[in-house]
């Protein structure tokens, strides 16, 4: 029986599932290359990152990306031939395999936005086959032995030996720990796999090793797992650590004693360490669009709860007793806005994980610049929006790009200035009042030289720091004489400025002192909504409507919209036919009471409403279709049905954002309280 | 109910291998994430056949054929291996080590439930 499967249903989640691996795979590469300049072996990273490369490959098979597979083939051939060389890399590798880890980003780029995927470059493939008969020249390590069980000692391999030995020397204590799997532990969920997690927590682990044993009541799966891992913790505080007795745990080899640790754990290692001890715990991965459907939901939930809203204020009027359908419909409120946050909630991700390739981006600016730099992180678990992050990060790279550029100095020119040889950058975050998020970017480089920037912008020299900040973000303004490969000309500031300011809301400032470094504070909210929607212009002014609301964009000539019997009460309300079906069409001017001149407009766009209602408001001219950032309206004063927020549409000019379908709710409530207005009272 | 155990490390690929595989009726299916895992349930519960990738993170699908055909209960549990790695020694490895079948990623939802059917619907005899 055949079954039409498409697979290529599975390309979001593969996209997302690549991207995290990219993630890993140059996070290892930055480990190695750290390594490799202390003339270090890194075996476990070299391992890693094999196996992202292998499953890269193997996902990229499944989908049909023949590019990546091809890159990645060749990747996986040169690590695997180094993990067996013990994790030895030759000169020049992990450069060739960052820019496959480019080639492969654009690659997935290019898929995300659904253009065509390029195929990989020769040269690359080239230089990959090269480096593949330059591992082939590297020493097999030397053997060595470990004292341990034979059973356990003949399932390892020589790297694993290594491992453990070089722990060992570093002044770590390697032990086994024995898990015997039974029913009772898997209920109570102690399995092998949250066994390891507990003992990753606290410990390196090298290796693990099923062994088979006899069946009895103390094994009933007649199974045993010896992990051999290293850890700077003793016996009693591993057991307690994984939740296992005392007992489970053996010193294969006790920390060698007045060694120093060889060689002291470098900023990147931990920083990769942090990162994805974050991410990892738990973590499910969703499609956003799927969180955003689910928003949408709840949307019409909250229109419905109007609706409702309405209704009992109706019968409260007719005089019927609705205290307790009040009490009800409050407490439907409240539990509607604790869900919408919880959903808010599931959009939120680590700052950490957006910071992931800054490490690459300075690294790339080392090379260009010449220049030495130690880049530190911190930014704790401080969490974003994921629609905040995507915006907020070219603006950080942008900053970083500039604070290495243009703020550190040269080598000899720090020496001059009397600091240390290494220029100093950092991001840390911190959260500040309710709902925001306070990044900032410091350097200790030169610092903003006022007197040079009045004079490049052609204007006084600024006094305060939001004068700086100002001419700073002068569109096109640069500060420097050559245009530089990293910066550009016109460093971008203005761009910085306007997705911190215009798109997400936020401030941005500067402080800065002469000779002594920069520091760039964006202050930006945790949560935005990020919509789609079509703008237009109705009597003179621009609105814009999700588009999830709007069916359709039609043509009217306000000729052919015929008075109906539902119109009566409503202003220029009408029917207009649509593939033989009758819609009610109403003038949105109209609805909004908006002021028009003189002249009328003949020609019209109507759009017309999803969903059961079928109404077409009619406005004057359709300007396009955008993504917007929803500023929810938080005066009471303005809080009117109908409309859900402003947006910036890039002018600086706040623009409504539309609720159509609230408009259309009450069009349909005060026709029918109109109707009955006139059946009860006779008027209008 | 056939008890079908789906081992691979990556997340999107089981589900693509449970999407294949819902083709044929009747398959229940358990998944695991390493080969660690992998072996603890499969000590633990019976299973009629296993899906089980080649490259793992913690043992490998070579280390998991070797300790499953080590079971005098796991001997002819069928296991079709799944694998990226499609060269001729990978095959001869893998089916030394005990694979029943062998199939190489990437795959077609018919090629995945043709080398199911093959294991399962063999005479009971053999």
């Amino acid at each position: 029986m055949s079954t039409p499967v498409d697979l290529s249903e599975f390309l979001t989640a593969y996209l997302a599932e690549v991207d995290e691996l990219l993630g890993t795979t140059s996070t290892m590469l930055l480990a190695i290359e750290s390594a490799s300049r202390r003339a270090e072996p890194a075996p476990m990273q070299v391992r890693e990152l094999f196996r992202a490369v292998h499953t890269i490959k193997g996902l990229s098979g499944m989908v049909g990306v023949d590019a990546i597979v091809a890159i990645t083939h060749r990747m996986e051939t040169l690590l695997r031939g180094a993990e067996r060389r013990g994790g030895k890399l030759p000169r020049g590798a992990v450069d060739v395999l960052l820019e496959a880890t480019r080639c492969i980003e654009d690659r997935v780029r290019a898929l995300h936005a659904g253009v065509s995927v390029e195929e990989a470059p020769a040269t690359l493939l080239g230089a990959l086959d090269a480096l593949e008969l330059d591992v082939a020249q590297l020493n097999e390590p030397a053997s060595f032995t470990l004292s341990l069980e034979p059973t356990i000692r003949s399932r390892l391999t020589a790297l694993e030996h290594e491992t453990l030995i070089g722990a060992a020397k570093a002044g770590r204590r390697v032990v086994t720990l024995r898990f015997v799997p039974s029913p009772t532990h898997a209920e109570a969920g102690v399995t092998i796999n949250t066994v390891r997690e507990r003992l990753a927590a606290v410990a390196e682990i090298v290796k693990v090793v099923p062994l088979a044993m006899p069946r009895s009541e103390s094994a009933p799966g007649g199974l045993v797992f010896v992990l051999l891992a290293s850890s700077v913790s003793s016996e009693s505080e591993l057991a307690t650590a994984v939740g296992l007795e005392l007992g489970a745990i053996t010193t294969v080899a006790e920390p060698a004693t007045a060694v120093m640790p060889a060689v002291p754990e470098d900023a990147t290692r931990v920083e990769v360490d942090d990162a994805t001890g974050v991410r990892r715990a738990g973590a499910v991965r969703v499609d956003v669009s799927r969180l955003d459907e689910t928003l949408e939901r709840l949307s019409s939930l909250i229109v419905a709860r109007a609706r409702l809203a309405r209704e009992i204020a109706r019968l409260h009027e007719a005089g019927v007793e609705v205290r307790e359908l009040r009490l009800i419909e409050r407490e439907q409120a409240r539990q509607l806005r604790d869900l919408r946050a919880s959903i808010l909630a599931l959009r939120m991700v680590p700052v950490a994980e957006l910071l992931d390739r800054v490490p690459l981006v300075v690294r790339g600016l080392r090379r260009t610049t010449g220049k030495s730099v130690q880049l530190e992180i911190d930014v704790g678990r401080d969490e974003l929006d994921k629609g905040v992050a995507e915006r907020i990060f070219p603006a950080i790279v942008h900053l970083v790009r500039n604070a290495v550029d243009h703020g550190i100095e040269d080598r000899a020119g720090r020496l001059r200035a009397g600091k240390d040889e290494e220029g100093q950058l950092r991001i840390e975050s911190s959260a500040v009042g309710s709902g925001q998020l306070e990044i900032r970017v410091i350097d200790d480089g030169r610092g903003i030289d006022r007197e040079e920037l009045a004079r490049r912008a052609g204007a006084p020299v600024p006094e305060t720091e939001s004068e700086v900040l100002a001419l700073l973000c002068r569109a096109g303004l640069s500060t420097r004489d050559e245009v530089s490969d990293t910066s550009g000309r016109g460093m971008g500031m203005d761009i910085v400025r306007r997705i911190v300011v215009e798109q997400l809301g936020g401030q941005l400032a500067v402080r800065s002192e002469r000779g002594v470094g920069s520091t760039f504070v964006l202050c930006v909210p945790l949560t935005i909504s990020i919509i789609d929607a079509f703008t237009f212009e109705c009597a003179g002014q621009r609105f814009a409507v999700p588009l999830a609301s709007v069916d359709e964009i039609l043509e009217v000539d306000p000729a052919s919209v015929r008075q109906g019997p539902s119109s009566a009460g409503l202003d220029g309300a009408g029917l207009l036919e649509r593939r033989g079906v009758a819609v009610s069409v109403v003038h949105l001017d109209a609805v909004l009471g908006l002021a028009r001149g003189r002249e009328r407009v003949t020609a019209k766009k109507g759009l017309v409403l999803r969903g059961e209602l079928p109404v077409a408001f009619l406005v004057d001219r359709m300007l396009g279709q955008q993504e917007i950032v929803v500023r929810p309206l938080l005066d009471p004063l303005v809080a009117v049905a109908g409309i859900t927020g402003a947006t910036d549409l890039g002018d600086g000019k706040p623009t409504l954002i539309l609720d159509l379908v609230a408009l259309a709710g009450g069009l349909v409530t005060s026709r029918r309280a109109s109707a009955r207005a006139r059946r009860v009272e006779l008027r209008s | 109910m056939t008890k079908a155990l789906v081992v691979d490390d990556s997340k999107v690929m089981r589900d693509m291998i449970i999407a294949c595989l819902r083709g044929r009726p009747g398959l229940a299916f358990t998944h695991a994430s390493s080969g660690l895992e992998a072996i603890e349930r499969l000590s633990l519960a019976a299973f009629d056949l296993v899906v089980l990738d080649l490259n793992m993170p913690d043992i490998g699908g070579i280390e998991v054929l070797e300790f499953v055909r080590g079971q005098d209960r796991l001997r002819t549990l069928p296991i079709l291996v799944v694998t990226t790695r499609g060269d001729e020694g990978s095959r001869t490895r893998a089916i030394e080590a005990g694979a029943s079948r062998f199939l190489t990623k990437p795959f077609t939802p018919d090629l995945i439930l043709s080398e199911v059917g093959a294991l399962l619907d063999r005479p009971a005899s053999t």
